[in-house]
């Protein structure tokens, strides 16, 4: 009866047909294609940083100045954000409404740029820095907010109130570097000046990594272990800087109260052993939830809390600039230590009158640098460029900015800290357009004394000083002492850079500083018994206002330990306040833990005020 | 009757190897049941409450019924196969009134915290009653009278299923049209079917892509036209060819209103993205893609048991009933597919020859009756996975979670197994 026996195959056929077009389609899936596990793991891999400690920062004797406290982020997945009671919710965290909008619509935005880039996925910062209070309403109400989370981060903790030009402060990363760098997240705290801006990809350490599962409805579904994307959180390197806190301490008592600042460096190592700046800040107003506000207070104080004289700031270096010329005058071969001109009140060529004090007359190298004499280096200036052996002034002149530049000056000097000057060395460029093309060594004579065009930053001034008491070079000046367990340093921190002038000049010169503290010296009266100090005022004009006190020094004169430069704004002669602080800094650094000498003198330098 | 069921104790046991191979694709469905509802690398728990516990429960109850079924007369599957269509019929009447609605079908009665879906034991006893009908003595596929009652024996069930707004279940009794050929329905019928598709897919790309429809018109004309042509001595060929072509146009014409008319915007995503004609829709889009990464992860060796995130943490829908395919294809990749494909295909290759042993038509019938369902769930499910086939509800039998689907297929495979023990 069975008619149909042969149609058994058709159902055998139909079966193997399914079977094997479904392999192959399969086949195609599992085996040819192999995005497919990247994609599984991207789905349900959540990768959450770990953020490390930033380096912990020492002074060059070990003391603690700069380490870390636990803050906290206030993290939101938009997605899953749905449905927030809002007005709970701003009434927790103490922001308006307009606020919650402001930020959930900015963490979107992140949150979607994070997927498409494929780094994490998306929870992005939705208020960074909370405050105590808000951390600790928010995290008894987190249950009623899905998608939010807390994070937690570091911030910094001061151990000093001083030193913040030096530190610098720490801030959100900016738009431009969360462009450049993916290392970092919005919210993520960057070092925005001073050190920490420097050696960033030091101090900040490397983000650990910790995985979760998270599932469709990005609810996290446990820790994710042995995988590849787990990595602990590695924290900076302690960081060793070259500055001496208690001298750093010591010159910002000093300086209280006025404005200016002071640069002192090791002249064997190039270390910077105190810089600082007046008015400053508390390093301590630029941490946690107050950030953002004391910075503002800041930015906007018509004092500049935040401006970095020390290395912004140009100056008109005066007298001070007398010791560089005569060191060229030596080389150039136009002054020797017997070398005499005389001074009638000043010099005078033609109609030209530049003044100079009354003063024993004529003198020497070792007297014009002791009694500061206008009209000797207004002569050694015109020997240098009016010389027979050059064609013609320009070039004379060119051969003096050749030294200038050797000495550092009219270029930046490669300080480890962000936004350095390079002060300015006139260019001959530049003199043709400010004087004509024909110009002559009388019409830029004041350049002779540190005048005119001449600028330079106090770090500039501070290295002049390093340099004669090394006797010809440098170290390029660096706040780093070392990183690490090993003590890293950069090459460039140990390079001696040589100056164009002969080591053999440098005795003729510090000779003539050596005065300047003493009886018939223009310091004198503020030197401190037992050290020799060498040095040199200087009194800036200022078209502003009343004159910059200028002082450069170094001591002792054999094996130098500390050059140091010091200007204090509109503090008029340069032995009034610059001499003064300089001669007790050098103390408190060279006889440390010895009762002051001057005990009169440091009371009066502490408590006055110049404005 | 006694003349085909003798007591003859020739065949003492039921067929050995469908046995294990249930045993092997039970065990399977439970392993991924697990799997695919517990957390990555979890370490071993397990509570009847959770859903592979409960799923260790319907099993326990599957094995009552098989031995139920083997240890009972024969003889009573033949006696009560009408009485047990009409009570299947009955529940799927009463679920249009008292049942609960489940994701838009009202096709379950709640019992407890348990769910039965009738619609699955309709197929059972559809398959039965057929092969009742058409095992009666002196009836054959043959004749308007018997063809009629044949058809409607399945298309009420299927009509009352699709009132229950269950499509994926109601278009499983499609199968029995496979059934019927074995026993004689013409070839031209499954051929027609199959050109009726290809019209209906022709129709919906047009409809979807927004062609113009003068194109296939104009194809189908020319077609029309050569045949008549080349055929134009051959009367009846050219009649043949015209009746075919209007039908071919009114057909379109039916698909094409249907489409944009009846159907609802979501069928029309799940048809336009198996066709590849969207790339995306939302949530099916996604779904179908979470799928295919589920799938693709799996690679050779796949990623290991319980390693599967894809099938454990909601990217894949409904990832331990309908999609647990996935599971599988995740966890342990083309080698495990190969076996599992091995173990399923054997069964229903298996299920053909015990079909094709049957001394009568009774047997044959249910046979193939187990062996079409079978073949169209998994031909539908896996597809549906692997994104060949639209996306249509249906569970892939002793594997996916949930009582009524493994009870309704074991019972269906056990009856037929229990026929087979005493065929002749």
């Amino acid at each position: 009866m069975d008619l149909h026996q042969n149609r058994k195959f058709f159902y055998v056929g139909l079966l193997s047909l399914v079977a094997i077009v479904y392999l192959i389609k399969i086949f195609r899936l599992q085996i040819l294609d192999d995005k497919y596990e990247q994609k599984a793991i991207k789905n349900a891999l959540n990768k959450i940083p770990i953020y490390p400690d930033r380096s912990i920062i020492y002074d060059r004797n070990g003391k603690l100045l700069v380490q870390n406290i636990a803050i906290y982020d206030l993290v939101v997945f938009p997605a899953k954000a749905k449905g927030i009671d809002t007005v709970a919710f701003s009434e927790i965290m103490n922001i308006s409404g307009e606020q919650y909008h402001k930020y959930m619509a900015s963490a979107t935005e992140n949150s979607k740029k994070r997927q498409k880039n494929n780094v994490f996925n998306g929870s992005a910062v939705f208020m960074s820095n909370l405050s105590k209070q808000q951390y600790s309403a928010i995290q008894e109400n987190l249950y009623r907010f899905p998608g939010f989370s807390v994070e937690p981060k570091t911030d910094r903790l001061y151990a000093v109130k001083g030193g913040a030009h030096v530190l610098g402060y720490l801030g959100e990363v900016s738009k431009k570097l969360l462009a450049k760098d993916p290392y970092y997240r919005p919210g993520d705290l960057v070092g925005i000046t001073g050190i920490e801006n420097t050696y960033e990809p030091y101090i900040r350490g490397t983000k650990g990594v910790k995985t979760v599962w998270q599932d469709r409805t990005y609810t996290e579904r446990g820790e994710a272990k042995d995988n590849e994307f787990n990595s602990p959180a590695q924290a900076g390197p302690d960081f060793y800087s070259s500055i001496d806190f208690d001298l750093q301490e010591f010159g910002e008592s000093l300086l209280a109260n006025k404005r200016g600042s002071v640069v002192a460096i090791e002249p064997s190592t190039g270390e910077i052993l105190a810089l600082i700046n007046k008015p400053d800040y508390d390093p301590n107003l630029l941490v946690g939830d107050a950030r953002a506000k004391s910075f503002r207070e800041l930015l906007i104080d018509p004092k500049k809390p935040l401006y970095n004289r020390a290395i912004k700031g140009v100056y008109p270096p005066g007298s001070t600039f007398k010791t560089v010329m005569a060191l060229i005058g030596c080389q150039e071969g136009v002054l020797k230590p017997g070398t005499q001109h005389g001074c009638s009140g000043g010099y005078h060529l033609g109609s030209l009158t530049v003044g100079c004090h009354p003063h024993s007359s004529p003198t020497d190298l070792k007297g014009s640098i002791g009694i500061s004499c206008n009209a000797y280096y207004c002569q050694v200036f015109r020997d240098i460029i009016d010389n027979p052996k050059y064609t013609n002034v320009k070039a004379g002149y060119a051969a003096l900015e050749k030294h200038l530049h050797s000495f550092g000056l009219g270029a930046k000097l490669g300080v480890d800290l962000p936004g350095e000057n390079k002060g300015n060395v006139p260019s001959i460029q530049q003199l043709d357009k400010r004087h004509g093309k024909s110009w002559k060594s009388s019409m830029i004579i004041s350049l002779a004394i540190g005048q005119g065009e001449i600028l330079l930053t106090p770090m500039q001034m501070a290295n002049c000083a390093a340099i004669i008491a090394n006797k010809g070079w440098y170290v390029k000046p660096h706040l780093l002492k070392g990183i690490g367990t090993s003590k890293y340093l950069p090459d460039d921190y140990t390079k001696k850079n040589y100056t164009s002038v002969n080591e053999l000049y440098y005795d003729w010169i510090i000779n003539g500083m050596e005065m300047v503290p003493k009886p018939g010296g223009t310091a004198f009266g503020t030197g401190i018994n037992d050290i020799v100090i060498c040095a040199k005022t200087g009194t800036a004009q200022n078209p502003h206002g009343q004159e910059h006190s200028l002082y450069i020094a170094f001591a002792p004169r054999e094996n130098p330990k500390i050059a140091i430069a010091v200007i204090v704004e509109n503090g008029g002669f340069g032995a009034t306040w610059a001499a003064p602080i300089a001669n007790l800094m050098i103390e408190n650094y060279l006889k440390r833990g010895k009762e002051p000498q001057r005990p009169d003198m440091l009371e009066r330098i502490k408590t006055s005020t110049v404005n | 009757m006694d003349r085909i069921y003798s007591s003859r104790e020739d065949n003492p046991a039921l067929d050995t190897i469908v046995v294990w191979l249930y045993i092997l694709l039970v065990l399977i469905g439970l392993i991924s049941i697990y799997s695919s509802t517990s957390e990555v690398n979890q370490t071993f728990q397990f509570s009847l409450s959770s859903l592979a516990g409960r799923q260790l429960i319907w099993i326990g109850g599957a094995v009552f019924i098989i031995l139920t079924i083997a240890f009972a007369n024969v003889a009573i599957i033949d006696y009560f196969a009408y009485g047990f269509y009409g009570f299947a019929i009955l529940l799927n009447i009463a679920v249009l009134f008292w049942g609960k609605e489940v994701a838009g079908a009202k096709s379950w009665f709640g019992i407890g915290g348990f769910g039965i879906q009738p619609c699955e034991f309709a197929k059972v006893a559809t398959a039965l009653a057929i092969a009742k009908y058409l095992g009666t003595y002196g009836i054959r596929f043959k004749g308007t009278r018997n063809v009629l009652i044949t058809l409607s024996l399945f298309l009420f069930p299927m009509l009352l299923i699709l009132a229950q707004n269950d499509t994926g279940s109601a278009l499983v009794f499609l199968s029995f049209f496979l059934v019927l050929y074995r026993e004689g329905l013409p070839g031209w019928i499954l051929l027609s079917a199959l050109w009726l598709m290809i019209i209906a897919i022709a129709r919906i790309v047009m409809e979807a892509t927004g062609i113009s429809h003068i194109w296939t018109m104009s194809s189908l004309l020319s077609l029309t036209a050569l045949i008549i042509y080349f055929g134009r001595r051959n009367k009846q060929l050219i009649f043949a060819t015209l009746f075919i072509a209007a039908l071919s146009a009114l057909f379109s014409i039916v698909v094409g209103f249907a489409y944009t008319k009846i159907l609802k915007g979501y069928q029309r995503d799940r048809i336009e993205l198996v066709l590849g004609l969207k790339q995306d829709t939302r949530n099916m889009g996604y779904n179908l893609e979470q799928s295919r990464i589920a799938i693709g992860a799996g690679q050779l060796l796949g990623r290991g048991f319980l390693k599967g995130t894809q099938t454990k943490m909601g990217f894949v829908p409904a990832q331990h009933t309908d999609f647990i395919f996935c599971n599988i294809c995740e966890e342990w990749g083309f080698i495990g597919v190969l076996v599992f494909f091995g173990l399923y295909f054997g069964l229903i290759f298996r299920l053909i020859n015990l079909a094709e042993r049957q001394y009568t038509a009774f047997g044959r019938v249910l046979g193939y009756g187990v062996v079409c369902i079978l073949l169209f769930h998994i031909t539908i499910n896996i597809g549906m996975t692997i994104g060949i086939v639209p996306v249509i509800g249906i569970p892939l039998p002793f594997i996916s979670f949930g009582g009524s689907s493994l009870w309704a297929f074991t019972l269906l495979l056990f009856l037929f197994l229990k026929v087979d023990e005493k065929r002749r």
